[in-house]
């Protein structure tokens, strides 16, 4: 395991937690082992909730958020987001990526502002999950690697909903690394800079990635 | 004397103002479809369309201050690019396609040769990224434009705050280009009863009906799809059109079907800018191999061009020129950017 999860409180506001790093310190790119690495790992949530019996108690005021674990919050070790105490669910619920809709309108601002890295320019719509590294794995030139997975329309939509069931108030979501580096077929999968069949599969491959503690 | 001076020339303002919006409504004949994108009323008293037209206009676009969309797209070419068949960017780098003319882009959903670009608002980002056009990033341009002094008394007189970013910048360009609408052709003055053809252009019309019209549509001249018009391919280009956006093997060689109207100031022709002349693009229809267009895209009828013919339908090719939107001084070069007025 790469990483574990903790909570901590605000007083009258509890935390969900996007994935805690082991180490205390993390410089970038991340080590992975010794001969593989991280350099970027960034995606998109949306429409995040928190269901009781499939009813909506409390939902992100914040439609899209772009997890970035690159800057800032790699430092920070985690993405929070607060939410009320006194939300009891047994479900939450996002979406992974920006959305059919989202992804079919204009530009947007904040996290999904085009300068975040996060929008394709020569063909565009948004990316709902990237990430870059090295692995020994991955036969391209220095072993490097490049997954971009976009695209939104029928065939192609990497949009996913992740819906995982919570017994604690506080809710931790950690991403499994591991699986997902060890489930990708690096020799045929190394880089990927458009929507396609494979960004399908690598999206539910992640979808498939994210647990509560 | 004063006073009387000053409500003459309010009033004289006013009218004005009126007649440029009564223009402007005049502009947009019935028959046209809804378009996807709304369209900028007033664009001359429109900041935002003013705003987007100084960034249109600017090399600050560019990585070294070289180039601005204009480059590419003229004003007098109804903003297509007619020195090059391919387009032509910074450091003299040679794209790999013509740069099309820009005007009714409301009504194109998507954009580009091969419809790589869903919305008119991230169309801006292909050429800046782009290292054959501009050669920069949005990241770089939204820092250059945070310390221009002229940009941020241009920003703050639309956004009413201090914030310049790409959201801005990019709605700016899009309303600018979304408010360049050309409806004042002789053919657009034929359908709404103000001029009628002569016996040519009728007879080019009804051949146009019968070979052309089903992928150039009216009143548009473009069916918004994609389709191969069976040119032969240029192999050093190799260029695989929508095939490279959709991914589908049924698509290589399909283009957006370009627009036909103001074609005497868009030349070259095609997506490579392989045709510098209409007869020369009539001679490709005339000549096609017929079977193969129609296994192509579907035609049921062969095209056969006479050379009567050919002349025929130039003539009614050329009732889509629209001079009123070519030499429109409102969508022309802004004064304000020249270098006596902009900060150094
Ligand atoms: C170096 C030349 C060049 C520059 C600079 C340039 N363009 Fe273009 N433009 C092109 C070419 C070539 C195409 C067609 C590209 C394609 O099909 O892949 C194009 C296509 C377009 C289209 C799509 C039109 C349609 O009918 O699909 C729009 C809109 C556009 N450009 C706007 C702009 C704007 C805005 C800028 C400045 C930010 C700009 N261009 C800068 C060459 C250029
Ligand atoms: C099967 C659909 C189809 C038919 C029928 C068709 N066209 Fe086209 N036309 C196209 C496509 C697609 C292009 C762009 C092709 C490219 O660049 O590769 C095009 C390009 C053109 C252009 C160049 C425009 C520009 O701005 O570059 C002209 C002019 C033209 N067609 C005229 C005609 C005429 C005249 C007819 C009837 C004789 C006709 N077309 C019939 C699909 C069609």
């Amino acid at each position: 395991m790469f990483f574990y999860s903790s909570l901590t409180c605000a007083t009258d506001k509890t935390e969900l937690v996007f994935f805690l790093f082991k180490d205390s310190v993390i410089s970038t790119p991340i080590r992975l082992s010794s001969d593989d690495s991280l350099s970027v790992l960034r995606f998109y949530i949306s429409d995040l909730q928190i269901t009781k019996n499939k009813k909506v108690l409390w939902k992100d005021s914040v439609r899209h958020r772009l997890i970035d674990f690159e800057k800032g919050s790699f430092n920070q070790k985690s993405a929070r987001i607060l939410f009320p105490l006194n939300v009891l669910g047994d479900h939450v619920s996002f979406l992974l990526g920006v959305g059919e809709k989202t992804a079919a309108r204009g530009i947007g601002e904040g996290d999904l502002d085009p300068i975040k890295g996060m929008y394709w320019t020569w063909q565009s719509g948004y990316i709902n999950f990237k990430m870059e590294g090295v692995s020994s794995n991955s036969p391209s030139r220095k072993n490097k690697f490049l997954l971009h997975l976009g695209g939104y329309k029928k065939t192609l939509n990497t949009n996913q909903k992740v819906s995982l069931s919570i017994r604690n108030p506080d809710i931790n979501i950690s991403f499994d690394l591991n699986k997902f580096l060890y489930e990708i077929n690096f020799k045929e999968r190394h880089t990927i800079m458009s929507p396609c069949q494979a960004a399908v599969d690598l999206s539910l491959l992640a979808k498939a990635c994210f647990y509560v503690h | 004397m004063f006073i009387k001076g000053l409500i003459t020339t309010g009033t004289i303002f006013l009218l004005f103002s009126f007649i440029r919006i009564w223009v402007l409504q005049d502009r947009l004949p019935e028959y046209l479809p809804q378009p996807f994108y709304q369209i900028p009323t007033n664009p001359i008293n429109n900041d935002t369309v003013q705003l987007g037209r100084l960034l249109f206009y600017d090399n600050i676009l560019s990585v070294n201050n070289t180039v601005s969309c204009a480059s590419c797209h003229s004003p007098f070419n109804a903003f297509a690019h007619t020195d090059h068949d391919l387009s032509h960017g910074v450091f003299d780098s040679i794209g790999t396609r013509n740069a099309p003319g820009l005007f009714n882009l409301a009504w194109q959903e998507e954009f580009m040769w091969d419809g790589a670009i869903h919305h008119i608002e991230a169309q801006a980002l292909a050429p800046l990224h782009d290292q054959r056009e501009m050669g920069s990033s949005i990241n770089d341009l939204i820092e250059k434009l945070q310390k221009s002094d002229f940009y941020k008394v241009e920003f703050l007189k639309v956004y009413k705050d201090s914030i310049i970013n790409s959201s801005r910048a990019l709605k700016a360009l899009a309303a600018f280009e979304l408010s360049l609408v050309s409806f004042d052709s002789k053919y657009d003055k034929m359908r709404g009863g103000r001029a009628s053809f002569t016996a040519q252009e009728k007879a080019g019309y009804v051949l146009f009906k019968n070979h052309c019209s089903r992928c150039h549509k009216e009143p548009l001249f473009s069916s918004n799809t994609y389709e191969d018009n069976g040119l032969p391919i240029d192999s050093l280009l190799n260029d695989m059109g929508r095939e490279v956006v959709s991914g589908r093997k049924e698509d290589r060689y399909k283009f957006n079907v370009p627009t036909l109207r103001n074609l005497s100031f868009t030349y070259p022709y095609m997506h490579d800018g392989r045709f510098k002349k209409l007869r020369q693009v009539l001679d490709h229809y005339g000549t096609i191999d017929n079977q193969v267009l129609m296994r192509n895209s579907g035609i049921k009828a062969p095209i056969f061009l006479s050379l009567d013919d050919g002349a025929d339908l130039v003539s009614f090719l050329l009732t889509l020129n629209d001079k009123s939107f070519v030499f429109n001084p409102d969508n022309a070069f802004p004064k304000k950017l020249l270098p006596k007025t902009k900060d150094k």
